[in-house]
This record gives C-alpha cells, sequence and structure tokens, in this order.
C-alpha cells in the first residue's frame, strides 16, 4: 500500500466515522424527540379520554336523573303501584331510550324484575341486579345482548321521582358506540375495544370503528399486562415488521366499580407520520453524509496527493539513484520538511556524483599507473634479452666470420622471438581494448562446459587435477555468443588450472537455478584472501607473477555483455568457486531488443 | 181519541223512518283496506279472496256449506268426491265456469312451486261435475277444499286472472289495489262499488291512516289489540286462527328425544301470552285449541325449568340456530324469549331473522281455514310434517292421534292467537270469515251516496 493510499485511506476512515457518528447523533436525537412528541400526544389522548369518560359518566347520570323526573314514568310508578300491569309497557324502554339518546335502558321494578329493556326487550321478567348501585354514580357494567355478545357501557341507576315501590331506571351508553366514535376524527389514532377477558388473548375480540388492521395480534401483551396490573400500559407495539406499521398505544383497563377489569380500550396512535419523517429526516443526513463523505474523500485524495506527491518525487528519485543515475534530482520547492528532505536529497547526490567523479578519476589514474607498471613489467623482461643480444651482435662484428654468423643467427633468433613476445604482449593488450560484441543465439549452456572439459581434461590430468562435474540433464538454453562464452570458461579453468599447480580437484556444475542458468568453476587451491576477493575482476590486478590481470576482467566483461553476472564465493572447506549466472532465453528478451 | 192515536202513530212512524233508513245497507262507495300483507299471496291474500270462489265454504259452525259448488258427495268410503258445479256462473271475463276450468285451476294450483301436495291422486270433470279421487279416505274433504289455496280461478290470454269472486281487479296504481264490484256475482253484487287495498303499509302508518279517515279498514296485530281497545277503535276480532309453534328437526343436534323434549319443557308460553301478545292468545300445548277441542287442557303448558335442566342432561351441545321465517318485529321478540328460556336451561340458542333454511329450531305462525276439528288437525300434521295421522272424528281419537303426534316433540305447540281488524266509523256490516279474514262482500258504507 503506497503513502498516498494509506493517507487517502487514513483521512478517509477519518471523515467517515466523524460522519457516521454525527448522522447517528441526529438520527438518535431526531427519534428520540420525536418518540417524545409521540408520547405527549397519546398522553394527550389518553388524558382528554379520562376526560371524555368522566364527562360521559357524569352525562349518563344526569339524563337519568332527569329521566327519573318525567311525568310519564311518574305516572307509569303510580300504576304499577296500584297493582297496574306490566305487560302493556314491554316496548316502553325503546322509545324511551331514543328520547333520551341512551343506547341501553331498562325499566325495572321494586323487586328488580325487568319491565322494559330497550337492549333486549325479550328478557322481560329477568332480574337486574345493578338495581342494588341505585343512586350512586355512573358505573361501568357489561350488559349482555341478545345475539350472546355483551357491551360495556356507562351505566347508572335511578329510581323514578316519587315512585313508592320504587321503579327503577337503569341506563347506559355503550363505549362501544359514539364514545369511539368521539376519538376516531384525530388522524391516525385508532381505538380498539377489547372485551371477552375471560379467555386468553384473542385479537378477534376487538371491536373499533374502523376496519382492524393487520397485526392486532401484536396488542397482546399490552392487553394482558393492562389486564393483569389493572393499571394503564404504554408501549410500541409494531403491528408488521416495518416501523412505518408500528403504533404508540396506551391500554387502558376499563373496570367495574369493584374493581374487575371489563374491558381494555386500546388507543394505538400511528407512528407512520413520525417513522416516515424520521427516514426522511435520515435520508437527508445521510445523503448529506454520503456526499459529505465523497467529497471528504474527493478533498482526501487532494490532500493525500499533495502530501505524497513530494515524497513519491523523492522515493522515485532514490529509485533512480539505486538503479545508478546519480543525476536524479527533485525539483520540491517547499518550506517543510519534505522542502528540506529535498535539498538535502539533491545535495547528497550532488556530493555523490563529485564523489565518483573523484573515485572514477582516481581509478583511472590508478589504472593508467598499474597498465604502466604492467606494462613496463612485461616490456622489461623482453628488452633485457634484447639489450644483451644486441650487445653481443656488436661485440660479435669484431669475431670472425663464422663465429660471427653463428652468433648473428643465434641474436637474430633471440631477437624474433623476443620481438614475438613483445608483440604477443602488445596483442594481448590489444585484444582487451577490442572485445568483440557477443553475437547471440540459442544454446545450450551445457554444450559449453562439456566442451570446455573435453578441451582441458588432457592437460588437467596432465597436472593430476581431478575434474567433478555436476551438470543438469535438462536443458539450459540461453542466449549467449558460444564463442565468447567458450572463451570465459575457458579463463576460469585456466585460472583454476593456475590456482592448483601440485593437483587438485576441479569441480564444474551447471544447474538451473530459478530462472537462471548457474556454472560453477571451483577449484581446490589456496584460496583467495579478502583483497584479492574484492578486487579480482579489476583489470591489470594479478597475483601472478606473469599474469596480464586481464583474464577474470575478460571473463567479467564477456559475462556482463550476456546480460549476466560472475561473483566468486570462498567455500569452507577452501579454494575458490567462480559462479556464473546466465538468465534462461525463455525469459530473457529478445536478441533484436537486448543487442 | 181515533184521531189522537192515529196522530201519534203518523209521528212515531216518521220517527222511526230514518232509524230504519240508517240501519239499511247503502250500495256504492269505495272502502279503503290496509294490510301489511301482499293482498295476492297465497293462500291467505286478501285480494285473492275477493276475486276467486272456492267450491265450497266454511259455514260459522265450521261446516263446509256451497259456494260454486252446489252439492257433492262422497264414494267408495269417502276415496271418491264428486262435486256438482253451480250453474250460470261466469267469470269477471264473461267465460262460463266449467267442470273443465276447475279441473284446468286446480291441476294448475297442485303444480305451483312452495304450494303444500295437494290431498287427491286424480280429478276430472264430469259433465258439470268435478271428480276427485284420493289415495287415503278424506271425510272432511269438502272443508279441505274451502282453503283459498284451492280458489277457481283462470288465466286470460293476458295472463291477468280471472275469478268468480264479488270483486274483480282493475289496476294497480300509486302503491293501491283497487276492485271493483262483480255485478254478475252468483252471490249478487256486493254493497260497494270498489274496494282499495294499500298493501305492505306498516301497523302505524295504518292506524294514522285510520285515525284521520285515510283508511277503513286496517289491521290490529293480537299484541296491539289491547292498545287498540285503550283507543276505543272500532274492532273486529276472529277466534284463535294463528298458531304459534316451535318446530325442532329431529336429527343432528335435536336427534335425541330427551333433548327435544326438554327444550318443550324449557319455553315459557304464559310469559309469552301476557307480556309479549297482551294477553290476546290462548297458552296451548296441543294444536287444537280449546274452543275447537275441548280437550287442550289435558296437554300441560305450564313450564317446568328443572325438568327441562333434567332432560338435557349434560349433552354437550352446539349453539342452535332458531330460525324466523317471519320477520315481524313481534315474532322475533318471541324467538328471543324463547332463545332466552332455552339459556336457562342451558341451550345456547341464536336467532335467524327472515332465515327460510333449514334450522334446528324454526318458530312458526301457521294460519289456519279449516274450523271442524279433524279438519284442522288434518292440516296442522300435514304442515308441521308429521306421518300419524287423525283416524276418528270424535275427541278421544283426535286426542289419542294429537297426543301420538306430540310425542315425538318434534312440534311445541306454543299460543293460539286471533286476528282482528279496526273498523273506521262509516264501515257497515262488515264480519269476519271464521278464519279472520274480513267479509268485504256483506259490507256497505254509510256514507255512500
Amino acid at each position: 500500500m503506497t503513502l498516498r493510499q494509506k493517507l487517502l485511506l487514513m483521512l478517509s476512515l477519518t471523515v467517515v466515522g466523524v460522519v457516521t457518528a454525527v448522522a447517528w447523533t441526529v438520527s438518535i436525537r431526531v427519534r428520540s424527540v420525536f418518540a417524545g412528541l409521540d408520547r405527549d400526544q397519546t398522553n394527550a389522548l389518553v388524558t382528554q379520554f379520562q376526560r371524555e369518560f368522566d364527562q360521559r359518566a357524569a352525562d349518563t347520570s344526569a339524563i337519568l336523573d332527569r329521566m327519573a323526573l318525567s311525568e310519564d314514568l311518574r305516572r307509569m310508578a303510580f300504576e304499577f303501584s296500584n297493582g297496574g300491569d306490566t305487560a302493556p309497557y314491554l316496548t316502553y324502554a325503546t322509545p324511551l331510550a331514543q328520547a333520551y339518546h341512551l343506547d341501553d335502558l331498562e325499566i325495572v321494578s321494586h323487586d328488580g324484575n325487568i319491565i322494559s329493556s330497550a337492549q333486549w326487550p325479550a328478557r322481560f321478567g329477568y332480574k337486574e341486579p345493578a338495581v342494588a348501585a341505585a343512586g350512586k354514580p355512573a358505573f361501568l357494567k357489561n350488559e349482555d345482548m341478545p345475539d350472546g355478545s355483551s357491551q360495556i357501557g356507562f351505566f347508572a341507576v335511578r329510581a323514578v321521582a316519587g315512585s313508592n315501590p320504587p321503579l327503577y331506571l337503569v341506563g347506559g351508553n355503550q363505549i362501544s358506540g359514539d364514545f369511539l366514535r368521539e376519538f376516531a376524527g384525530y388522524p391516525g389514532t385508532q381505538i380498539f375495544l377489547y372485551r371477552d377477558l375471560t379467555a386468553s388473548f384473542d385479537p378477534d375480540n376487538f371491536t373499533s370503528l374502523a376496519p382492524l388492521p393487520a397485526g392486532t395480534a401484536q396488542f397482546g401483551p399490552l392487553v394482558d399486562r393492562a389486564r393483569s396490573t389493572g393499571l394503564n400500559v404504554p408501549g410500541i407495539v409494531y403491528l408488521t415488521r416495518r416501523r412505518e406499521d408500528s403504533v404508540y398505544a396506551t391500554a387502558i383497563p376499563l373496570k367495574s366499580t369493584e374493581g374487575k377489569v371489563l374491558a381494555v380500550l386500546v388507543i394505538a396512535h400511528s407512528r407512520r407520520g413520525m417513522v416516515e419523517v424520521q427516514n426522511h429526516i435520515r435520508a437527508i443526513a445521510f445523503g448529506v453524509a454520503g456526499i459529505g463523505i465523497l467529497f471528504a474523500v474527493a478533498a482526501s485524495l487532494w490532500i493525500a496527493a499533495r502530501i505524497s506527491a513530494p515524497i513519491e518525487q523523492l522515493a522515485r528519485a532514490a529509485q533512480q539513484v539505486a538503479a545508478g543515475d546519480w543525476s536524479a534530482r527533485v525539483d520540491i520547492i517547499a518550506r517543510d520538511e519534505v522542502g528540506v528532505l529535498a535539498r538535502s536529497f539533491n545535495h547528497m547526490t550532488n556530493q555523490l556524483t563529485t564523489q565518483r567523479d573523484r573515485l572514477v578519476q582516481s581509478e583511472r589514474v590508478a589504472a593508467w599507473r598499474e597498465l604502466a607498471r604492467r606494462l613496463a613489467h612485461e616490456l622489461k623482461n623482453p628488452l633485457f634479452p634484447l639489450q644483451i643480444t644486441v650487445d653481443n651482435m656488436l661485440r660479435a662484428r669484431k669475431l670472425p666470420r663464422i663465429q660471427f654468423d653463428e652468433i648473428f643467427n643465434e641474436s637474430a633468433a633471440t631477437l624474433q622471438a623476443e620481438i614475438a613476445n613483445l608483440r604477443a604482449i602488445v596483442g594481448r593488450f590489444s585484444d582487451f581494448s577490442k572485445m568483440p560484441d557477443p553475437k547471440l543465439e540459442r544454446m545450450d549452456a551445457r554444450a559449453a562446459v562439456y566442451r570446455v572439459l573435453a578441451l582441458y581434461g588432457p592437460a588437467l590430468e596432465q597436472k593430476k587435477i581431478d575434474v567433478g562435474t555436476a551438470i543438469t540433464p535438462d536443458q539450459l538454453i540461453v542466449l549467449a555468443d558460444p564463442e565468447l562464452l567458450h572463451r570465459a570458461l575457458s579463463n576460469l579453468v585456466l585460472n583454476a588450472m593456475d590456482a592448483m599447480p601440485g593437483g587438485g580437484t576441479l569441480t564444474i556444475s551447471a544447474a538451473r537455478s530459478a530462472d537462471t542458468a548457474r556454472i560453477a568453476v571451483a577449484d581446490s587451491g589456496p584460496g583467495l584472501t579478502d583483497e584479492e576477493a574484492s578486487r579480482l575482476f579489476t583489470p591489470y590486478y594479478t597475483t601472478r607473477q606473469h599474469g596480464t590481470g586481464l583474464g577474470l576482467a575478460i571473463v567479467q566483461s564477456v559475462i556482463t555483455d550476456h546480460r549476466g553476472r560472475i561473483f566468486v564465493e570462498r567455500p569452507d572447506q577452501g579454494g575458490a568457486r567462480f559462479v556464473v549466472v546466465l538468465p534462461l532465453a525463455n525469459l530473457m528478451l529478445a536478441p533484436e531488443s537486448t543487442v | 181519541m181515533l184521531r189522537r192515536s192515529a196522530i201519534s202513530f203518523a209521528l212515531l212512524l216518521a220517527l222511526a223512518l230514518p232509524a230504519l233508513a240508517r240501519t239499511r245497507p247503502h250500495y256504492g262507495g269505495t272502502l279503503r283496506v290496509e294490510t301489511q300483507a301482499d293482498p295476492w299471496q297465497i293462500p291467505d291474500g286478501l285480494a285473492r279472496r275477493l276475486v276467486l270462489d272456492t267450491l265450497t265454504t266454511i259455514g260459522p259452525s265450521g261446516a263446509a256449506q256451497p259456494a260454486l259448488a252446489v252439492r257433492w258427495e262422497s264414494q267408495n268410503a269417502d276415496h271418491r268426491w264428486e262435486f256438482v258445479l253451480r250453474p250460470a256462473v261466469h267469470f269477471h271475463s264473461g267465460t262460463p265456469l266449467t267442470a273443465d276450468a276447475v279441473v284446468a285451476s286446480l291441476e294448475q294450483t297442485c303444480s305451483l312451486p312452495g304450494v303444500t301436495p295437494c290431498p287427491w291422486t286424480a280429478v276430472r270433470a264430469a259433465g258439470s261435475s268435478v271428480v276427485f279421487v284420493t289415495d287415503a279416505a278424506l271425510p272432511d274433504f269438502p272443508e279441505l277444499l274451502a282453503q283459498t289455496e284451492f280458489a277457481i280461478a283462470r288465466q286470460d290470454p293476458g295472463g291477468a286472472v280471472d275469478g268468480t269472486g264479488p270483486f274483480r281487479v282493475t289496476g294497480f296504481a300509486n302503491g293501491a289495489l283497487t276492485l271493483v264490484a262483480n255485478d254478475d256475482c252468483w252471490q249478487g253484487r256486493p254493497f260497494l262499488d270498489s274496494l282499495q287495498i294499500l298493501p305492505h303499509r306498516n301497523i302505524r302508518d295504518q292506524w294514522l291512516d285510520l285515525s284521520v279517515g285515510r283508511a277503513d279498514v286496517v289491521e290490529v296485530p293480537p299484541e296491539l289489540l289491547r292498545q287498540a281497545q285503550d283507543q276505543h277503535l272500532t274492532l273486529l276480532t276472529s277466534q284463535p286462527v294463528d298458531l304459534l309453534a316451535l318446530t325442532m328437526m329431529p336429527q343432528g343436534p335435536l336427534a335425541a328425544l330427551e333433548v327435544r323434549q326438554s327444550i318443550a319443557a324449557a319455553v315459557d308460553r304464559a310469559a309469552l301470552c301476557n307480556v309479549i301478545f297482551q294477553k290476546q292468545g290462548e297458552v296451548t300445548a296441543s294444536l287444537l285449541p280449546q274452543a275447537v277441542s275441548g280437550y287442550s287442557f289435558l296437554f300441560p303448558a305450564d313450564r317446568d325449568l328443572e325438568r327441562a335442566r333434567t332432560l338435557r342432561g349434560g349433552a354437550n351441545l352446539p349453539p342452535l340456530t332458531l330460525a324466523v321465517p317471519n320477520t315481524g318485529a313481534t315474532i322475533q321478540l318471541a324467538a328471543e324469549r324463547l332463545a332466552l328460556n332455552l339459556h336457562e336451561a342451558g341451550f345456547t340458542t341464536q336467532v335467524a331473522p327472515g332465515s327460510h333454511s333449514p334450522a334446528p329450531l324454526t318458530l312458526r305462525c301457521e294460519h289456519l281455514e279449516e274450523a271442524s276439528p279433524r279438519a284442522v288437525l288434518d292440516e296442522l300434521l300435514e304442515r308441521f310434517g308429521q306421518n300419524s295421522t287423525v283416524t276418528g272424528t270424535d275427541p278421544a281419537s283426535l286426542y289419542q292421534s294429537e297426543r301420538n303426534a306430540l310425542a315425538t316433540a318434534t312440534v311445541v305447540p306454543l299460543l293460539w292467537l286471533p286476528r282482528a281488524w279496526a273498523v273506521g266509523e262509516r264501515v257497515r256490516d262488515l264480519r269476519l270469515s271464521p278464519d279472520g279474514i274480513p267479509l268485504f262482500a256483506g259490507a256497505s258504507l254509510e256514507s255512500a251516496p
């Protein structure tokens, strides 16, 4: 991962984290605020219900009080007190209830027998136990209906004024009627009445003015708690899995005067609007957050680029330097630490270039000196015989012709030999300066090894050098100039033979190593010192009395021209091992592109 | 002296003549009748009785009297009956009444859907007579033919019903059916020129119309008779002619006889009669009313809740449906009362008003036209689907037949109810038939020109 990517990731994560935290906080806060509003609204509804409840109870009592003063009823009571027949009044309660806007009304004799019932006319003659509550405030009561159901309502019991024995009126209004309708006008609010509390919770026992929504079974726990505790139980009820379908509900137990829960009224306020607003706000928050994050990522990208660009430039320059291009410079104008670093880098590369130039100059001078020393040394040896021979020839002029001729011939031969020697020396130097360009072709590197072994086998045997080989049976196809490679390997073998004048073991191996062909020539000679190992491939450096110091330099030049490398190892068991590493042909570029 | 006597006689005569003139029926005028029911409904539609005649009629004694048939005789031990038609009787269209027309009418009646199967196996014309052949001996066959469902009618090519009765249909306008007097009626022309029948009128509106003079004859249900009396309406009340009974389907939840007997014991007839029907009915546990049979008191009509509970036992019964084909509010109230009665005995009952589908329990109100005990019992046993037949005409045989029929507890007689009508002040000489239907043919209007 690059510095820019790291910076981008770090900045982006930071921004995303911050934005998410802000959005989450906004969402939580919005939900909290709306939940509070919703709760307040439902509580207000519940409070209003309680007020309406009390008002209805008072209204019922007032209606019954007014009815008890009715002249017709007083006349009826008088008739009954004088032994009048109650049968003609069988249906009297029905129009009376309508006139007084009551859902239920029963006219009950002093002994508790129903004379007339508006809600269930057929119940005449049956007992009405509610007459025991005559004169008391209105109360809740379950009233049985002809269809087998029961309706809960506010009831009051009053005796007809002046009746003796008393003629009772038991009347009331059902809660499932206009009472529920009062609340139906509140948008999003629904009122359900749960009755039939004898059995376990069954959503079919809900009644409502409006069609019951799906999922009323979810009110079960709320209703059950209200039934068991007798207290108002608020809570959020999820009718479906969608949050929009949730309601804030309060279950209100409706109790008789004895405290028995007769029914449970559920006031449910839909949270749809709140949830939709929440979702809207959340969508806006997340939208803004998303845009912010995108903007932040873009900004992070720009910032990261701004921060990392000079560092990347420095890195590229450093890579150039590492690759040997010491001319690499960074063009950074900044006053911060990166600017200091860039200036230091440029200064360092300047210093390196200067040092290298100086070193090259020093090495060049040293090389020239070495070359001069070598040339002087090499040339000095043939010059001395030449001097002696020339002196002999000069002295021989005074000798008789026969002797002169004999000496002249010998001297001429010597001169020719030494001149040839000089020419050879000059030729070797000339050869080194004129290393030909390799003519690359696909060849098996093992062939070069076998060729060298074949060439130097007798000489090695003569010098009592044992030859060990470890050559892979697989082909080692490389792009190489066979002659130059042969020459390089020959130099290495000759070098090894020189290192073992008293005999030893020469080991040649050829094997594949990863994507290279690895050829090693090891001897069991005295080995190399540290200095020798470090300067081994320096031209004109030699440890031998008559060496030119060009052999290994030529080998290195050849191997380098083949895009390979050569290095020397010093095995623990002694001797030296020269290792040539050449890239395999199928991994190399085409010859044309490499030449 | 003689002169003074003559003067006194003349004075008395002068005073008596207007009185005589006031009691003598007047021809003319239109009588307005309002009913709840369809006047053309089978079998007891008001208009049907005025337009169509039967071969026989029921007299005040309950015996059959000649109508379109002047005489009849039975042969082959009451298996073959021959009715001789009244001569010179014409339909309203002028077509003569023939035996073939009578046979065609009766055969059409028997083919009508929903009508009780005709009691004869064959009917044919024999000259001016109509011959009936029956599988069973039917000693009360003449009384049977007096039922309006066997009224003789013919359809003219236009599809209109043509009869021989004292009135004929002239039109139906503004919701009222108009009948005019048949001048050539074999019974003689009715006093009234026309009749206007306003059907489907609720009782309160009928009474209101009567009170303001827009109606002359209106219905008075039994439960309102007392109220009508309190309002001093002029009432015509029949003998009990409508039987209110609870029928039970002897299968399914009521397959067990004990369960049916339990239900029979649980019903509170007294409450129905005294409160719902305002003491205007006759509590009965028998099919025949006391006035007809004379032995009705032998069938205990009191409620026995303990016995009902004992008979019911711990049977696990599903909720029972009590069907009430009659949609009248009072009948429905009676049904709800019965449901309450049954609830006390441990039965859960649901009242189904207006239901005609078969139900375990049905509250039925059956109207009877016959008056003779045997004919009534025969008719009721047939209507209630009883297999038993009446074997004799003496009270002992009738009692035994009825007892056998009620022993199955598939029918529980509750009340016999009368039919009553309130008439306006200008209506004169209006009487009711034995089955409580006004006989408008003999009525007249006081103020008619």
